[in-house]
């Protein structure tokens, strides 16, 4: 252990500046959420699990309740909004909060790490979590259900960009706005169950009645995952306007800056 | 609402053009005022640190210690004063200053689990000139918690590596919120021991505490506050004697003639309870006593003086102010 400390101390004065501190920050953040067993069971677990459970339930042969596409390709393609939305509404908010709580935001702050930095870095967490558990649900899916290529590749990351910052910033808001980890746990169970019901992961919007079909309309969730669906499958039923789920990101980012503001006094 | 300033910088330190010392001073504050909505935590407080010295901020709970040390480090606004710490405006300079003090914070953690290693590599990789990180650990005997998780840290050992993490930076100030809180006897000695150490390795250390008994032994000098005012500012010694004339000195001696001993220096009342002889006074009136009774050589062998305390000051300074 001697010799390991040795070797850290001379590299120190080179990885002063935020970016690699920001780095630094986002591989210490990542470590502590792969210790964390919840973050597997909720990011990985939960969504990996439902998705597969509906594409078989559903089956293989295209289906006009679901647009006329396959419902197992119709789950794997919108099992990326899934894992975004849990990851932005359950793991990033959790995580946030019970570091307030605890008191790990001031201790990082008195120590000179700015709250750029942090910020920076719960983005760069973000980003790789969901890029991470976007890949291994879509392996998986692949593997058990054969999953379509995508008719515009592009497309599909486009709206994947966009559903990441979405989500992303709604995490880093709900973080900012709740006080304890388990308020964040509450609450954002309490947005996610639903938002995953009608936001495209549950039934398919044919078998809503009218005034969940409405509330499903609103969702961001359910643009995104429409959009992805159109992407990926060339077709969907779902909602797929780009400018709502940018305008809850953009709403997301101010009430996050808000609360934020209001700590510093 | 009076202050006790007691001056305790010896004037040969100072240079001729700045009698007052203020070109040592590392911190500066004036008129600082907070409030948190219609309560007024801080009512102009004043006092300055100086370079090297081990600098006690002592209140009750509430007194608004905490607050005022937040500030200092550009953690909290203030509403109204001014603050100037290593010639910086902390509301202003923010995490530039931050990363020129050392700071271990009062009800502040880090998460469950981090490890002992991994948090002193993190906050060093803020510093452009670390410590070693190897004669950090062994100081603060971290040396075999470096794979240990925060949550399987005793108390001792949280304040011992958060402490680490504070002097990680080599600051010239660091910050130290009741250090020894939810620590044993032992563990608070042994942590006052390396306090001191710090201090005499020439970082200035401004230390908040409740505890008297902490802020006596420790500390160069000390500030006191009381619902947010300064009440006192000086030397421990300094503040004790100012509460004046309290020296009980007392001996068995059942024969001894009282009348010469009203007449000793700092005699203010001799008077006898059976065979124990009480003498109240002030200054050396235990010298003068002592001397007093080997002259007529019946030197008592259980001659005892009780001086009043920083405690007793303290009580007597907050009940004072709070009336």
């Amino acid at each position: 252990m001697t010799a390991t400390i040795a070797a850290r101390t001379s590299t120190r004065a080179t990885s002063s500046d935020a970016v690699a501190t920001a780095r630094r920050l986002t591989a210490m953040e990542l470590r502590l959420l792969l210790r964390e067993p919840m973050v597997g069971v909720g990011l990985l677990g939960f969504p990996l699990v439902i998705v597969l459970v509906l594409a078989g339930v559903f089956g293989q042969v295209p289906d006009p309740a679901f647009g006329g596409v396959a419902p197992d390709q119709h789950y794997l393609a919108g099992s990326i909004g899934v894992v975004i939305a849990a990851m932005g509404m359950l793991t990033l908010p959790v995580h946030i909060s019970t570091h307030r709580e605890v008191g790990v935001l001031r201790r990082f702050r008195a120590s000179g790490l700015s709250t750029g930095v942090v910020i920076a870095s719960q983005i760069a967490v973000g980003v790789i979590l969901g890029t991470v558990a976007v890949a291994v649900v879509l392996l998986a899916g692949t593997a058990v259900y054969d999953l379509q290529t995508p008719v515009d590749p592009l497309g599909v990351l486009g709206w994947y960009v966009v559903g990441l910052a979405c989500f992303i910033a709604i995490g880093v808001a709900l973080g900012s706005v709740l006080s304890t980890g388990r308020a964040a746990t509450a609450v954002g169970n309490l947005i996610y169950v639903p938002m995953f019901m009608l936001g495209g992961g549950g039934p398919p919007r044919g078998a809503m009645t009218g005034a969940m079909s409405s509330i499903s309309t609103v969702l961001p969730l359910s643009h995104i995952i429409g959009g992805i669906r159109l992407a990926w499958l060339g077709r969907t039923d779902d909602p797929h306007t780009l400018w709502w789920p940018i305008l809850v990101a953009a709403v997301a980012v101010a009430t996050a800056v808000r609360a934020e503001r209001r700590r510093a006094v | 609402m009076r202050t006790t300033q007691l001056v305790t910088t010896p004037t040969n330190t100072r240079r001729p053009d700045d009698p007052e010392g203020a070109a040592d001073n590392l911190i500066e504050v004036r008129d600082l005022t907070k409030r948190y909505g219609s309560t007024h935590v801080l009512r102009g407080v004043s006092f300055s640190v100086r370079r090297g010295e081990l600098f006690g901020l002592l209140g009750t709970n509430g007194a608004g210690k905490t607050t005022t040390v937040e500030i200092l480090q550009g953690l909290r606004r203030a509403d109204g004063g001014s603050v100037d710490v290593l010639g910086l405006d902390p509301g202003r300079a923010g995490d530039r200053l931050r990363r020129l003090v050392g700071s271990q914070l009062q009800d502040a953690a880090l998460p469950d689990r981090m490890r002992v290693g991994e948090a002193i590599d993190l906050f060093a990789s803020l510093h452009p000139a670390p410590r070693p990180l190897r004669e950090l650990a062994e100081e603060w005997q971290l040396t075999h918690l470096w794979k240990r998780p925060f949550s399987a840290l005793s108390g001792g050992e949280r304040q011992r590596l958060f402490v680490a993490l504070a002097l990680v930076g080599c600051p010239e100030v660091v910050f130290l919120d009741e250090l020894t809180q939810n620590l044993d006897p032992v563990g608070r000695r042994r942590t006052w021991d390396v306090v001191r150490q710090v201090r005499d390795a020439g970082t200035t250390v401004v230390l908040v505490t409740h505890d008297v008994e902490e802020a006596e032994r420790l500390c160069d000098r000390i500030v006191v506050l009381n619902r947010g005012r300064v009440v006192a500012d000086g030397t421990p010694a300094a503040i004790v004697e100012s509460l004046g004339g309290a020296v009980r000195v007392q001996f068995t001696d059942p024969r001894i003639d009282l009348r010469p001993m009203r007449h000793l220096p700092g005699v203010v009342s001799v008077e006898r309870h059976g065979s124990t002889v009480h003498v109240e006074g002030t200054g050396a009136v235990l010298a003068h006593v002592g001397a007093h009774l080997v002259a007529k050589e019946r030197p008592a062998e259980d001659l005892s003086a009780h001086r009043p305390t920083l405690e007793d000051r303290f009580v007597a300074l907050t009940e004072e102010s709070s009336s």
